[in-house]
C-alpha cells in the first residue's frame, strides 16, 4: 500500500480501509486499544488516556508521559 | 574435594605430634585413590561423548612428527614441550599454535632414538608424575604452615 | 661433572640491568651443557621442588614453588584462571524492570556477582549444564542437579516515617539501593539436601551494589546459575587474581658505606635494605673495602623478596659496579586470590589435579590414536 492511501484505522471505518477484512471481533479488539495506559514522568501515576484525550496526566498536569513496558517476560544472557 | 579437605586436616593435625611419621603418607593414597577414582568416573561418563582429540599430521615419519592437539593451548603445550625437551631421546621439541582463532595446538617431536609417539607418551605421563609431587609437596606445606600458624581448616 | 654452586646460582639468576635483561630462557635440557645429565627424572624433581607458605588465607594465599620450570607454573596459574570451573548467574529472566538500569547492563551486573554455597553440592552435586538446541525446549535440559534459581525482587517505596525534607534517598525511600544480599537462593528438587542453613547459595560479598531505584521503581526477576570455566567468561573464574612473580636477588658486590648506604636504602621498598654497623674486625681487613670505616653504616640485603625490582639503585652513579639485580629463574611467588566459591589453597590443589586429569585423559588419546 502507497504511503498515500494510508488511513488511521478508527472502530468504524476498519473494515472499509484497504479492505481488510477482519470480521466482527475486530472492531471490539480496536476498541480496547484504543484505551491505553501510560506512566507520568512528573508524578509516576498511571494515566489513562483514550485516542483523542489531551496528552496530560490528570493527577498533576505533566505532560510528559511514557509508554509502560511489556508485560511479557524478557530473557538475557547473564554476559 | 571440600569433604576431602576436612578429612585431610583432621587426619594431619593427629599426626602432627608424630614427627617420624611422614604427615601426608596416609592421605597421599586416599587422594591418589580419589583422583583415581574421580578420573574414572569422568572418563566413564564421557567415554561415549569424548571424540579423539590427537591426530598425526601428514608427512610424519616415525622418527619425526608433528601432532595436532584439538582444543589445547598454551597451558598444556608449553609444559608438555618443556617435559618432552628433558627427554635425552629427543632431538627437537616445539609448539605452536597456528591460528588464534582455530582451538588447536602442534606439537612437533624429533627423536635420536625411538619414536615420537613414546616421546609423546612420556612427556605425558612425566606430567602426570609432576603433578603428583607439586600436590603432595603443597599438602604436606599447607599442612604444617596452618598447624604453626593455627589455621583451623 | 656437577657444575659449581656459583656456575648453578648463575645458571639461576635472571640479570636485571640497568635498560635490558639478560640469562632469560632456562637452559636445564639434555645436550645443552656437555657431560652434565638433564634427563628428566622425577626423583630429581622431587628432591629439587619445594613449596614455602607465606601466607593462607581463605580468600587469599600466598607461597612459593621452588625448583619448577616456568612452563609448568605458568600451566598452573593459567588452569587456575581459565580451566577450573565455578558456579554463576548465565540466564535472566526479567519479568520487570522499570528502574534506570537496563535490562541487559542488569543482566551482566548479577552474571560477576561471585556466589559461594555448600561446597559438596557446588563441587559433586552439581554437574555440567548442557545449553538446549534451537528449537528444543529451552528449559529442556534443566535439572536440579545443574541449575540454581534465583529471585530478585524489590520494589522501592517512600518511606513514611522519613523526616519530611530528608535529602537521603536511603533514609528517606524503602530499597533505594538494591544490593547482591536481596537476592533469594529457591532450591529445587535435592538441591534442599545440599543447600540448606549455613550451605545456601548466597552472594559472598553480600554488599555489592545492583541497582539504584525511586519510589515506585520495580525490579522483578528469576536467574539461573550454571555451571562454567574461565575460558567461557571470565564471570566463572574462580580467582580475582592468579599471578606469580620471580623472587628479586640483591648482590652488593662491594660495600656500600655511610650516607651512601641511606641513600641505597631509600632506593628500595621498607625492610628490603637493612643498615648495619661496620665491625671493628671488618674495618681491620685490609681489601675489604670497609678500611677505616669501623662504626660506620653499610648496607646489607635483608628481605630481597619484598623488592619490587624498581631499578632505581641502578640509576645512581655512586652505585654503579656495586649492586647487581637479578632474579630467581626457578623460585615463583604464587599469589592466589579466591573469589569465595573455592579457598585459595584448594584452588592450587584443584588446578594440579586438572593439570594431571588433562595429561591422563590425553595419554589415553594417544594410545587410541596409535592403535
Amino acid at each position: 500500500m502507497p504511503r498515500e492511501e494510508y488511513q488511521v484505522p478508527t472502530a468504524g471505518a476498519g473494515a472499509s480501509a484497504g479492505g481488510m477484512t477482519r470480521g466482527a471481533t475486530g472492531g471490539e479488539r480496536h476498541e480496547s486499544r484504543s484505551v491505553m495506559t501510560y506512566i507520568c514522568g512528573d508524578c509516576g501515576g498511571n494515566v489513562t488516556l483514550s485516542k483523542d484525550a489531551l496528552v496530560a496526566c490528570p493527577h498533576c498536569a505533566g505532560r510528559v508521559l511514557y509508554k509502560e513496558r511489556t508485560k511479557r517476560m524478557v530473557q538475557f544472557e547473564a554476559r | 574435594m571440600p569433604g576431602r579437605t576436612k578429612a585431610q586436616a583432621d587426619a594431619s593435625s593427629q599426626d602432627a605430634d608424630m614427627q617420624d611419621v611422614p604427615p601426608s603418607g596416609q592421605d597421599e593414597i586416599n587422594q591418589d585413590a580419589e583422583m583415581r577414582e574421580n578420573a574414572e568416573a569422568e572418563e566413564e561418563e564421557e567415554e561415549e561423548v569424548e571424540p579423539q582429540r590427537v591426530r598425526i599430521l601428514p608427512g610424519s615419519t616415525d622418527t619425526a612428527a608433528s601432532f595436532e592437539f584439538t582444543d589445547e593451548g598454551h597451558t598444556l603445550g608449553n609444559a608438555l614441550r618443556y617435559v618432552i625437551m628433558k627427554n635425552p631421546d629427543v632431538e627437537f621439541c616445539a609448539y605452536s599454535i597456528p591460528h588464534p582463532s582455530e582451538p588447536k595446538m602442534n606439537i612437533r617431536i624429533q627423536t635420536y632414538d625411538g619414536t615420537a609417539v613414546n616421546a609423546l607418551k612420556k612427556g605425558l605421563s612425566d606430567l602426570q608424575d609432576v603433578c603428583d609431587v607439586v600436590a603432595e609437596e603443597f599438602w604436606t606445606k599447607r599442612q604444617q604452615f596452618n598447624s604453626e600458624q593455627g589455621i583451623d581448616r | 661433572m656437577a657444575p659449581s654452586a656459583e656456575e648453578l646460582l648463575r645458571r639461576n639468576t635472571v640479570g636485571i640491568n640497568k635498560e635490558t635483561v639478560s640469562n632469560v630462557a632456562s637452559t636445564d635440557f639434555p645436550g645443552h651443557f656437555p657431560g652434565e645429565d638433564h634427563a628428566f627424572s622425577i626423583e630429581r624433581f622431587r628432591s629439587a621442588f619445594s613449596v614455602q607458605f607465606h601466607r593462607n588465607e581463605l580468600n587469599d594465599a600466598s607461597f612459593s614453588l621452588i625448583g619448577i620450570d616456568a612452563s609448568l607454573a605458568n600451566a598452573f596459574r593459567r588452569i587456575l584462571i581459565a580451566e577450573i570451573p565455578t558456579l554463576a548467574i548465565e540466564d535472566v529472566y526479567i519479568e520487570n524492570n522499570t528502574s534506570v538500569i537496563q535490562d541487559e547492563v542488569l543482566a551482566h551486573r548479577l552474571g560477576l556477582i561471585p556466589f559461594n554455597g555448600g561446597r559438596d553440592g557446588i563441587h559433586n552435586f552439581l554437574k555440567w549444564y548442557k545449553k538446549p538446541e534451537a528449537g528444543e525446549d529451552p528449559y529442556a535440559n534443566s535439572f536440579d542437579w545443574n541449575t540454581v534459581r534465583l529471585e530478585l525482587n524489590v520494589t522501592c517505596t517512600v518511606n513514611p516515617d522519613a523526616a519530611p525534607n530528608e535529602n537521603d534517598p536511603l533514609k528517606a525511600y524503602n530499597h533505594a539501593h538494591v544490593y547482591a544480599k536481596d537476592i533469594v537462593f529457591v532450591p529445587t528438587g535435592r538441591q534442599v539436601e545440599y543447600f540448606s542453613g549455613d550451605n545456601a547459595i548466597v552472594p559472598v560479598n553480600p554488599d555489592i551494589l545492583i541497582a539504584k531505584l525511586r519510589p515506585k521503581q520495580t525490579i522483578n526477576l528469576a536467574m539461573h546459575m550454571h555451571k562454567g570455566i574461565g575460558a567461557d567468561h571470565s564471570k566463572f573464574s574462580p580467582v580475582a587474581t592468579a599471578s606469580y612473580r620471580l623472587l628479586p636477588l640483591i648482590h652488593i658486590t662491594k660495600p656500600i658505606i655511610g650516607p651512601d648506604a641511606e641513600k641505597f636504602q631509600r632506593c628500595f621498598p621498607q625492610g628490603v635494605i637493612g643498615l648495619e654497623k661496620v665491625t671493628r674486625e671488618e674495618a681491620s681487613k685490609s681489601g675489604s673495602g670497609y678500611e677505616g670505616h669501623a662504626g660506620e653504616f653499610k648496607a646489607v640485603v635483608k628481605d630481597s623478596m619484598k623488592d619490587t625490582v624498581s631499578r632505581e639503585a641502578l640509576r645512581h652513579p655512586e652505585f654503579e659496579g656495586k649492586v647487581k639485580l637479578g632474579r630467581r629463574r626457578d623460585h615463583f611467588i604464587f599469589s592466589i586470590e579466591s573469589t569465595g566459591q573455592w579457598d585459595s589453597d584448594e584452588l592450587f590443589l584443584e588446578a594440579v589435579k586438572h593439570l594431571k586429569l588433562k595429561c591422563k585423559k590425553l595419554e589415553q588419546q594417544v594410545i587410541n590414536m596409535v592403535q
